[in-house]
């Protein structure tokens, strides 16, 4: 059994993070992630949500609050945005390092300059080499559910790292849709209490935790943490589907494959433009062209060997990235995607395209545009290098 | 029983061989204090000397016999905060959770997280040992660092002029106007006083308590080892490092000086002022007959109040 409610992104994650009972919250409001906080200090205010609340005095308190709760042994969530995931990016990589199975969403914003307050995940992809998992989402049931997952993937005792749930700032954030709340004794069955078992400051077993080390021990460390990331990889895909065989919903674990049976293009996307970029390959199907789609779930681990498996066949394809990686004058996942398919024997015909920066919408006319280009692009065989923007004013039309 | 006999009868928390400098203060301030703390204790040291010389453990031992860990330089009373929640979500609301950091860590990089715990009344006992710099990484400049000081950042010329240009922020002072339930400055050279004070810090169970140490640095400074507690004192009795405690604002002078040394006295035998000129001397004795002048006007409307 389940609630339906009409939830935005942030009233989603919110109640996610309630249902899955933290002991320790702490968190700073920051744009667009600041409902997140006032929904969770009135669900704690309401008697809802028994947990020790701090409300800090920055992002970087709030994830050094976190560090210390997490080392006495006990479940924490935080969220935050941009300019704060910037704040906190010391105890940040500390986090994961330290291997505290902490829960934050990040509520995916463009980073300044120039001033900006609109989404965009580039303030949690330029942090993807910094440890923790990241997954990224479409729409706010995905919200929901991946963020309850998320606890139970963090604290795998073969995993043990800190998790992002990522969503895009105001599309996700501020819209409203419709979304399934489990009941909590559900989410009680399939999450049950956190216990540490790995690191803990506790005076009945004194220890001293993370001293000074040389490089042969950090090199230990940092073996066991690789692993641990791709140890993930396996528990991302099983805790999908324990929550899938719960409570219906399956959304794929690492990516997700939509009209991919018998394709010979597709889109690659990451986050909310996955919506429109739906719609458009309906629309290409009607019209007889076979075109796929694969949607990143997981940026760390990098599902390398699942996104080349479903590329396998494919002649010609196009990443959207919402965000720019500089010097490769691409956007992010377009790298991450061709190191993936490096090693694959299929080496399709590609295109980088950048759009939808600084919360400017990517339309349907631009992804069908996009997609016009990927079709073209196949029987050059082109594998082109440099960003092609998807830019509103030079856009086509959809009829 | 006294504090002689209360020390020796205490075990010492802190295993012998840490490396600090020979004849270190703050090594026998952390020795003093965690004697009064106890075993259940979870210690905060951040880097600083007390972090470099090991009591946060090398090669396999520990350098402290209770909980210990490195916060980063600026995150202590955060981390410190959340260690608090962590164990009261758990009900356990006895053990102490305190930190030992050098000025570096808790007046510079360290002071928003300080005083965000200070103003949410999070439980935690901050304990700063102030030697004015940041001394195991060769003596840079802090803001806890006095007017006219040499070290490696403020370096004196060949003709002598040079040292830190501006005045030691008055740290005591900032933290007791966070109207926390306790804070207390204290110094090596008076262990009766300073015991006690750990003691009434450990009592506190609603919000933060801070003391503020006073540790002249032997080797930053240019001290000679027997001298350095001499130097301590004399930094007490001429009232540049005045010996206070306030409870919610509600100031307490704890050793009164009547008939002060001048602060050349003090300055004398510290080798980073040797440089300094008659002007340079007046000013910071100006200062510290201006901050005395202020402290005893609160002890004052305390006492009225």
């Amino acid at each position: 059994m389940s609630t339906v409610d009409v939830l935005n992104g942030n009233k989603a994650a919110a109640w996610a993070a309630r249902l899955a009972r933290p002991q320790v919250i702490a968190a700073y409001p920051i744009t667009p992630q600041t409902p997140v906080v006032e929904y969770l200090t009135q669900f704690y205010a309401d008697g809802q949500l028994q947990c020790q609340m701090s409300e800090v005095d920055s992002e970087h308190s709030a994830m050094s609050i976190l560090t210390g709760a997490s080392l006495t042994g006990v479940r924490c969530y935080t969220a935050t945005s941009s300019q704060g995931l910037a704040l906190m990016y010391e105890p940040y990589f500390r986090a994961s390092t330290l291997r505290l199975p902490i829960v934050m969403n990040i509520v995916n914003r463009e980073m300044i300059s120039p001033q900006t307050v609109w989404g965009g995940p580039q303030d949690s992809l330029t942090l993807r080499d910094a440890g923790w998992l990241q997954l990224y989402v479409e729409d706010n049931q995905e919200i929901l559910d991946t963020t309850v997952q998320a606890f139970r993937i963090a604290e795998h005792p073969e995993v043990l790292l800190p998790i992002n749930v990522c969503y895009d700032g105001f599309y996700l954030s501020h819209m409203s849709e419709r979304v399934e709340i489990p009941e909590q004794e559900e989410v009680d069955e399939f999450l049950p209490p956190y216990t540490s078992k790995h690191i803990l400051l506790d005076p009945e077993r004194p220890a001293a935790v993370d001293p000074l080390t040389s490089g042969y021990l950090l090199r230990e460390y940092r073996k066991k943490h690789m692993a641990a990331q791709q140890a993930a990889r396996r528990v991302i895909t099983e805790v999908n589907a324990s929550y899938a065989d719960r409570f219906g919903r399956d959304w794929g674990g690492l990516i997700e494959q939509y009209r991919m049976e018998d394709a010979k293009y597709a889109v690659v996307t990451l986050g909310s433009v996955t919506g429109a970029v739906r719609e458009i390959i309906d629309h290409k199907r009607n019209a007889g062209i076979p075109v796929g789609l694969v949607k990143v779930r997981s940026l760390r681990p990098f599902p390398s060997r699942e996104v080349a498996e479903a590329l396998g066949r494919i002649e010609s394809l196009g990443v959207i990235d919402r965000n720019v990686s500089f010097g490769w004058n691409t956007g992010i996942l377009f790298q991450e995607l061709r190191s993936a398919l490096f090693a694959s024997e299929n080496r399709p015909a590609y295109i980088p395209f950048v759009g939808g920066l600084g919360g400017e919408d990517i339309t349907l006319d631009l992804v069908n545009s996009a997609v016009d280009q990927i079709v073209e692009n196949a029987s050059s065989g082109n594998q082109i290098e440099s960003a092609v923007w998807l830019e509103t004013n030079d856009a086509r039309s959809l009829s | 029983m006294n504090v002689i006999e209360k020390l020796a009868t205490r075990e010492d928390l802190i295993s012998p061989g840490i490396s600090a400098c020979i004849g270190c203060n703050v090594e026998l301030t952390l020795r003093t204090v965690m004697k009064i703390l106890g075993p259940n204790t979870v210690l905060a040291i951040p880097p600083g000397c007390m972090g470099g010389v090991g009591v946060v453990g090398w090669n396999k031992q520990s350098g402290a016999k209770v909980p210990v860990f490195f916060p980063l330089l600026d995150n202590t009373a955060s981390m410190l905060s959340g260690i608090r929640l962590g164990y009261e979500a758990q009900g356990r609301h006895d053990i102490n959770v305190v930190a030992f950091a050098g000025d570096g860590a808790t007046v510079d990089a360290g002071f928003q997280a300080l005083s965000g715990a200070a103003e949410r009344g999070d439980r935690i006992l901050y304990i700063c040992y102030d030697n004015e710099g940041y001394m195991n990484t060769g003596y840079q400049r802090s803001s806890s660092t006095s007017r006219g000081a040499w070290t490696s950042t403020t370096p004196v010329s060949k003709n002598g002029t040079g040292g830190k240009r501006q005045h030691k922020k008055d740290f005591p002072m900032i933290m007791a106007m966070h109207d926390i339930p306790y804070m207390a400055s204290a110094s090596p050279a008076y262990v009766q006083d300073l015991v006690r004070k750990v003691e009434t810090a450990m009592a506190v169970t609603e919000g933060l308590a801070y003391i503020h140490i006073y540790n002249p640095c032997l080797t930053g400074w240019g001290i000679k080892s027997e001298e350095s507690i001499e130097v301590a004192r004399k930094a007490v009795k001429s009232r540049y490092f005045p010996l206070f405690e306030a409870r919610h604002r509600k100031v307490k002078i704890n050793v009164k000086t009547r008939n002060p040394i001048p602060v050349s006295d003090y300055l004398r035998d510290i080798k980073k002022f040797r440089h300094l000129g008659e002007a340079e001397i007046q000013e910071l004795q100006r200062i510290t007959d201006e901050r005395y002048t202020f402290l005893e006007a609160m002890e004052r409307v305390s006492e009225e109040a």
